[in-house]
């Protein structure tokens, strides 16, 4: 073989892309470790203050609770409403599954700012703003597209003949779905949970519209501060434990998924 | 399965997404047509195309709107420039790894807007790690300016919208059979002639799809562009942003997310014609 170079150029672009692309990342979790004063990287210095720091805030442990609780119930309900729909529209086949698929998929590609924006004014009109039911709808609205992918992917992927089985043999139609359907989708109710509660978690865009100000989640306090104040290394600290718990999840959800198949 | 259960199934999440996603938009279209005197809260519902004349009439706002194009253009082209070896390599060379490599490439998507944003504004700023770096290989002596400004706002893009185009290219290059490359490579093709007259075109519907979401995404972000600007690059999402959330003057931000809205839909069209045109030519 001649030109070894361009054998060894690709890995090295290609690492170097992935760099660029998790740099960002791996910076916020180093530099929280940083004693000094202001946000810096590489740290000077290695402690532990801006963690204590963060967990003594009351602010910031309020709107960390805020995210959180938003985010589990928020996924709960998208993850039932797009698994059902999943049911139907792979195992009923319906004429008009396409255009259902279309709706469901929308917020992925249609701008999340506009209909922020929109929601906004309607929710003004009919007093849902800034209140826990308005923000959970419109989590729900974010966050259903991504666990309705998941499950109808992984529903398409179960023989429909394994159910047919087991009703032959005799098991009601719940039983078949508690015994076999269930099982089978485990890992992408799992997968689609984890993927909408960070989505959740994570939303700045539409969250920082419509939250008003009883129900700041972390980021959108984050954001706020950073307009206002620049960045502080507590909110670096409380952002590092998040994308080291989102990259958990990613990671390990990758594996689980994996092995199911 | 009975037609009613499948109906019922799928209600709950159809209702949902018709009355809290499509709805909005369509108030959207009617909000952008009433008028809001500046300064007051009291909305006037009578027709009026004053939002839109206001926006023509304002060069900052056609600034920003311009601006915005070129700069969401220009990160288009160069996340497609970075996705296409990374894609092709996950695709075909990372083996047991590349469960974790698409993990790690759609992580910027799972950690929201913000949070990569943050150590970005670290890496890029003048005391920060590039500057630092430069200087103490002697390269550089003053600190270039990277943040507060289009560049800043543009890697800080790119970086935030890249999996938005690794993921439909990795689709692509996973519908194209390894033999067509192997093929062309055992006929003696250069590497550069294998992308070009293999791997190119039949990857173009995934190209089309990829530039869309991220040239679209571009247009709408601001979360990025107000942390890496710092208030020196206006964008039209934050101008709309600014106008929804600071002003609440709601008529004016739903006319200038009609704009963002009509130039998407323009590109969408775009995308689909080109896509038509390459079916009928293939």
């Amino acid at each position: 073989m001649k030109r070894r170079w361009t054998d060894l150029a690709w890995p090295v672009a290609v690492a170097a892309i992935l760099l660029f692309l998790l740099a960002p990342i791996l910076v916020l979790i180093f530099s929280a470790f940083d004693g000094g004063n202001i946000f810096r990287f590489p740290p000077q210095n290695y402690s532990l203050r801006w963690f204590e720091t963060a967990f003594g805030h009351a602010e910031y442990r309020k709107s960390l609770w805020v995210s959180t609780l938003l985010g589990l119930i928020a996924s709960a309900i998208a993850v039932t409403l797009a698994s059902l729909a999943a049911l139907g529209l792979v195992r009923g086949r319906p004429g008009y599954r396409f255009a259902v698929e279309v709706l469901l998929l929308a917020p992925l590609t249609l701008p999340l700012v506009v209909w922020a924006i929109a929601l906004l004014s309607i929710y003004a009109q009919i007093g849902l703003n800034g209140t826990l039911p308005g923000l959970l709808l419109a989590h729900v609205t974010i966050t259903l597209p991504f666990a309705a992918r998941i499950m109808i992917a992984t529903l398409g992927e179960i023989d429909p003949t394994l159910e047919a089985a087991a009703k032959s043999l005799g098991a009601t139609p719940f039983r078949v779905f508690w015994r076999v359907t269930l099982p089978l989708a485990l890992p992408g109710l799992l997968s689609s949970t984890a993927i909408a509660f960070l989505v959740s978690f994570n939303d700045v865009v539409v969250t920082t519209l419509i939250a008003g100000a009883g129900w700041i989640t972390f980021p959108v306090r984050a954001f706020s501060r950073l307009r206002t104040e620049g960045i502080d290394p507590t909110t670096i600290a409380i952002g590092a434990m998040i994308v080291v718990f989102t990259m958990a999840v990613v990671i390990v959800g990758q594996r689980l998924l994996k092995l199911s198949r | 399965m009975k037609p009613t259960v499948t109906a019922l199934l799928v209600a709950p999440a159809v209702v949902l997404m018709f009355g809290v996603f499509l709805l909005p938009f369509l108030f959207l279209v009617v909000l952008s047509f009433w008028y809001q005197t500046p300064g007051s809260l009291s909305l006037d519902t009578n027709f009026t195309l004053a939002n839109y004349a206001r926006i023509l009439g304002d060069s900052y706002f056609l600034g920003g709107l311009w601006t915005t194009l070129w700069l969401s253009a220009v990160v288009t082209v160069i996340c497609l420039v970075l996705s296409l070896p990374l894609a092709r390599w996950i695709v075909r060379r990372a083996g047991r790894s590349k469960g974790l490599l698409i993990g790690l490439s759609i992580l910027p998507l799972v950690c929201g807007a913000l949070l990569p944003t943050l150590g970005l504004v670290n890496l890029l700023s003048p005391l920060g790690f590039i500057n630092g770096l430069l200087k103490s290989m002697g390269i550089i002596k003053t600190s270039l300016p990277l943040l507060g400004n289009v560049l800043g706002v543009a890697i800080g893009l790119v970086q935030a919208f890249l999996p938005l185009m690794i993921l439909p290219l990795i689709t692509a290059i996973e519908g194209i059979p390894v033999d067509y490359e192997k093929a062309a490579m055992s006929l003696g093709a250069p590497r550069l002639q294998v992308w070009r007259r293999v791997l190119l075109p039949l990857m173009l519907p995934g190209i089309v799809a990829g530039s869309l979401l991220v040239f679209c995404a571009s247009l709408t972000a601001f979360v990025t562009p107000q942390v890496l600007g710092q208030g020196k690059v206006v964008t039209f999402a934050s101008l709309a942003y600014q106008q929804a959330a600071l002003v609440l003057d709601w008529p004016f931000a739903s006319a200038l997310a009609m704009v963002m809205l009509a130039f998407l839909l323009l590109a969408g069209a775009l995308g689909a014609f080109v896509t038509r045109s390459l079916a009928r030519s293939a």
